[in-house]
């Protein structure tokens, strides 16, 4: 694990000559957005105005997302091999970085953390590798449903936006534990627990001793001993810490001898800005402490802590 | 009419709820408890494996192994009671205890990969058991609120329900670990 001071000095001996030539990249790129939106917005706006029809301006408008996206695209891409990809060796250099690939359908799906049907599924920024004796990999994964309207419109819906991360255990165990955020106890208190023990599709509620993290999570098991054999005492202490640590929602389950964890974001996560500078340390510091956050997963759970049979 | 039926099945009703709960949270007890016996065995089953591999090696803790064979042989021989069969599980996990800390003097042993295999095993089962008796506290804990608030508590009174015990830590593991101890031997 590197710390800030490591990364600054990487920053300037690395990082730096390639982030001036990105910075150029970037330059350019606005520029030909900012002219395509001069030209596109003043004409669909007269056309408009001509011949009082709002389709030229809709189609305007949709013409500068368009020209956004196109002029980016290159730039986008040589940003995540140029930076991304180095900060990911920064933060460890057994990792490997794949900009475009995520994690599977299949995975996040057998991480049975989300029950509703999965209807879009897209993610990028994939990260993988050995840490100590524990295999991980996460990436960037936003996975959707769809309704439609009396209409017949369609609607998408996000069922999770976040880092899904998913590592081997240290323990071996048979069933399936899945640790959520808890929304009912938190409402309604001693009702919601009663509540949650109705829950039946989820398996039977298991109850810990520890109140903080009661009343931060809601255990479901398959019995009521396996899940307190994985969420030992030291590693339910552990996760509230890494939860009050992000600061953000997470969901936890352990099947199949993996742990998997969504940690949801509301933004973009590992995207350059196009309208800001490049040559700043801000967004490089928010994108290392993004991955460290991740990647200290493995420290902050004890995942290599391999004293029990399995190796 | 109508209301006088419906008073009389919730009547009837009520009580029948009570007391499905309560046997329900008796049982879960019982079966809880099971399962700690049943990872016990699975532990018993370990050792003769864990002092035949250490025997060897370790001259100056003959009396310590010796000690865990006839407590092992005392917990299988059957016919103990719920109360006999956790105070002789709490003397053997010190001893077992005793033996892994006594390991870090013999070197060659620390390298035996048959013996790292079975530590690992006796880890985990360590942990299992952990885990059981904090599922057996949990399902006591339901079943006493239940015996002692109301309106079960009618009806367990009636069905002579008392508390029941929840595992306790043994005073040797509760007291802290003497760091300061530790490093005056040396």
């Amino acid at each position: 694990m590197k710390t800030l001071e490591e990364l600054r000095s990487y920053y300037i001996n690395i990082l730096w000559p390639e982030l001036r030539v990105l910075e150029e990249e970037r330059k350019k790129s606005l520029n030909k957005i900012i002219i395509s939106a001069l030209i596109i917005i003043p004409l669909s706006a007269f056309l408009t105005y001509v011949l009082t029809h709002p389709f030229p301006i809709i189609f305007g408008v949709l013409g500068v997302i368009g020209a956004n996206w196109l002029f980016t695209r290159e730039y986008v891409s040589n940003f995540k091999t140029g930076i991304i990809e180095k900060i990911v060796t920064c933060v460890d250099d057994n990792l490997k970085y794949s900009k475009s690939s995520y994690i599977p359908q299949s995975t996040f799906a057998s991480g049975k953390i989300f029950k509703q049907r999965i209807d879009r599924y897209r993610g990028d920024d994939h990260v993988q590798g050995t840490l100590g004796q524990t295999e991980v990999e996460f990436s960037e994964i936003h996975a959707q449903y769809v309704t439609r309207d009396s209409k017949g419109n369609r609607h998408y819906h996000t069922i999770f936006k976040g880092l899904f991360f998913v590592a081997d255990f240290n323990k071996e165990f048979k069933g399936t534990t899945i640790v959520l955020p808890d929304v009912a106890e938190k409402m309604f208190g001693g009702l919601g627990a009663m509540f949650q023990s109705w829950n039946k599709g989820r398996g039977q509620l298991v109850k810990l001793e520890d109140p903080e993290f009661e009343k931060m999570f809601v255990v479901y098991g398959e019995d009521q001993i396996e899940p307190r054999y994985i969420l030992s005492t030291s590693l339910m202490r552990r996760i509230t810490d890494f939860k009050k640590k992000t600061k953000r929602q997470i969901h936890l389950s352990f099947i199949g001898s993996h742990i998997f964890i969504a940690i949801s974001y509301r933004r973009d996560l590992f995207e350059p800005r196009i309208f800001r500078t490049l040559l700043s340390f801000v967004p490089i510091q928010q994108y290392f402490e993004d991955l460290q956050l991740a990647v200290g997963i493995v420290e902050d759970l004890n995942l290599n802590t391999r004293i029990w049979s399995k190796q | 009419m109508m209301p006088g039926i419906i008073i009389a099945a919730v009547l009837v009703l009520i009580p029948v709820m009570l007391y499905n709960s309560l046997v329900g949270k008796k049982n879960q007890v019982t079966n809880v408890f099971a399962s700690i016996d049943t990872l016990l065995k699975k532990r018993y089953d370990l050792i003769p494996n864990l002092i035949s591999t250490v025997k060897t090696y370790m001259e100056h803790e003959r009396g310590t192994l010796t000690e865990i064979t006839e407590l092992r042989a005392k917990a299988t021989s059957g016919q103990l009671s719920d109360d006999d069969k956790v105070d002789l599980d709490n003397k053997i996990s010190k001893a077992l205890g005793g033996i892994m800390i006594a390991v870090e003097n013999y070197p060659d042993l620390k390298a035996n990969q048959n013996f790292l295999q079975l530590q690992g095993s006796l880890n985990e089962i360590e942990e299992q058991i952990s885990a059981a008796r904090r599922a057996y506290n949990a399902s006591v804990t339901d079943y006493n609120n239940a015996v002692e608030m109301f309106p079960t508590n009618i009806m367990a009174s009636v069905m002579s329900y008392k508390l029941k015990k929840v595992f306790e830590i043994v005073a040797a593991e509760r007291k802290n670990v003497d760091v300061k101890g530790l490093f005056s031997n040396k």
